[in-house]
């Protein structure tokens, strides 16, 4: 049965998870859209030997599990001698694996733009660059953004994912109560809560975004 | 020196036996014309003729399958010249504008000095409301394409073509997107803007532009220049029988 009353008592506590699960979202989002734009424009712009492996990483990333990412980066790289700690191995992980997503939506978006706003942007002179970043781009960011907003609340969830390296988030936070209190639920839907209330404004968010854009 | 390339520096344009084909399909089976500076040419001809490719190939947006281009006495192709040069000095005009819709008309206009001249943003916008004044839009400058009518957007499109002092107009069916109430205000622009000695190569099946400003109308078929002459000569007195069943066909429309 749900004791509110656990809930309410550890309340500090899951909150404390809650903002580390915020931090590692929003650093590991920063790093992945950087990344993924780079990945996504290399992938488009780069020429047959970087789009080939461009495409090969997003592929990979695509097909296997996150969680197989994150047990690599943290158990498996120390062997090679690279050692991250608990931290950066997560945002290193979680970013590596969302950029892939975000540069297939980077693709997608300046895929949409009509054929005809680069030959005018070329028929002017522009050279690839200059119409990328003069026409191309500036259209394509208001189309990103409802699709950004996804992958952050997709991301918000997939963070969960951290506490398999013992990482103290909201999940790992929540399992900790409930062996201590032994009653596993109760914590358990406090942290589906606090998940919600994370997510649901940034879903919420992407909606309005793509109103505006059509 | 040969002949050959001093006769091409007495020419604008010299198309000399051009091909293109999209995978197995010929659309441009040998194309061949001249242009002298200052002239104004109007290319008619039915749907499918390669009239819009031909157009689109001089400038190189659509690379020819063969054949050589030469502009002002210089071969286009990469490799052999600076095709984003060559480009500046070809100003294209699309069916469909083009405009860009994150932009102002203003900032339409002065974006290709900017980005492309380097010209100070200061110089380029004055001199785009210029344009802007010119094609009749300057109360519209602060607006984006998406609060125009087709006609004010095609309007947009011609000064931001004309704001690169080409020396060639390129107008692939430029009033075909645009509701006929409001065609005659981008023929209009045209056609001041061959009064002023503009040359230029017109898509279009406007005859009555054709017979005001045209000096030559070529008429293709299927890939293929089948007559040429002057528009009274090719509309009134037309030596093909294809151009005169199209002819008919424009003028019953």
């Amino acid at each position: 049965m749900i004791k509110w009353s656990i809930i309410f008592d550890n309340l500090p506590f899951l909150l404390a998870g809650a903002w580390t699960t915020l931090t590692l979202t929003v650093v590991s989002m920063i790093l992945a859209t950087v990344a993924g734009l780079l990945v996504g424009l290399m992938n488009m712009f780069g020429g047959k030997v970087i789009g080939a492996i461009t495409r090969v990483y997003i592929e990979v990333i695509r097909g296997t599990p996150a969680l197989l990412l994150i047990l690599i980066v943290y158990y498996a790289l120390p062997t090679i001698g690279l050692n991250l700690p608990r931290f950066p191995a997560a945002v290193v992980s979680l970013a590596v694996c969302y950029a892939a997503y975000i540069a297939e939506v980077f693709r997608a978006a300046v895929e949409s733009i009509p054929k005809g706003q680069s030959e005018a942007a070329f028929s002017l002179g522009m050279n690839r660059a200059q119409a990328l970043r003069h026409v191309i781009l500036p259209q394509t960011f208001r189309r990103v953004l409802p699709p950004l907003a996804n992958e952050f609340a997709a991301l918000i969830k997939d963070t969960s994912l951290v506490s398999v390296i013992a990482m103290q988030d909201l999940l790992f936070n929540a399992k900790i109560i409930g062996a201590s209190t032994a009653n596993v639920l109760s914590p358990l839907i406090g942290a589906a809560m606090i998940y919600l209330i994370m997510t649901t404004p940034v879903m919420q968010w992407s909606r309005n975004l793509e109103k505006k854009v059509e | 020196m040969t002949g050959d390339q001093v006769m091409s520096r007495e020419k604008l344009l010299v198309v000399d036996d051009l091909h293109k084909s999209f995978g197995s399909l010929e659309v441009i089976k040998g194309v061949s014309f001249d242009m002298d500076f200052k002239e104004r040419l109007v290319l008619m001809g039915p749907s499918g003729s390669g009239k819009s490719t031909l157009v689109r190939c001089i400038n190189w947006i659509e690379p020819p399958s063969a054949g050589r281009i030469t502009f002002d006495g210089k071969v286009v192709e990469p490799g052999k010249c600076d095709l984003r040069r060559l480009r500046e000095d070809i100003g294209m005009v699309f069916q469909q504008f083009n405009v860009f819709p994150h932009l102002t008309a203003l900032q339409n206009v002065a974006l290709g000095p900017i980005v492309v001249k380097k010209t100070s943003r200061k110089v380029a916008e004055a001199e785009a409301m210029e344009l802007l004044v010119k094609v009749g839009l300057s109360q519209r400058a602060d607006h984006k394409p998406g609060q125009m009518s087709g006609g004010e957007q095609q309007r947009v499109a011609i000064a931001r073509a004309l704001a690169m002092h080409p020396k060639l107009m390129l107008f692939d069916e430029p009033t075909s997107s645009i509701d006929v109430e409001l065609i005659h205000e981008v023929l209009d622009v045209m056609v001041r803007l061959a009064d002023e000695g503009m040359a230029m190569i017109v898509v279009t099946h406007e005859m009555g532009f054709a017979k005001e400003v045209a000096d030559r109308v070529i008429f293709m078929d299927q890939g293929l220049i089948i007559e040429t002459g002057t528009p009274s000569e090719v509309f009134e007195h037309p030596q093909q029988e294809r151009t005169q069943s199209f002819l008919s066909k424009v003028l019953l429309a």
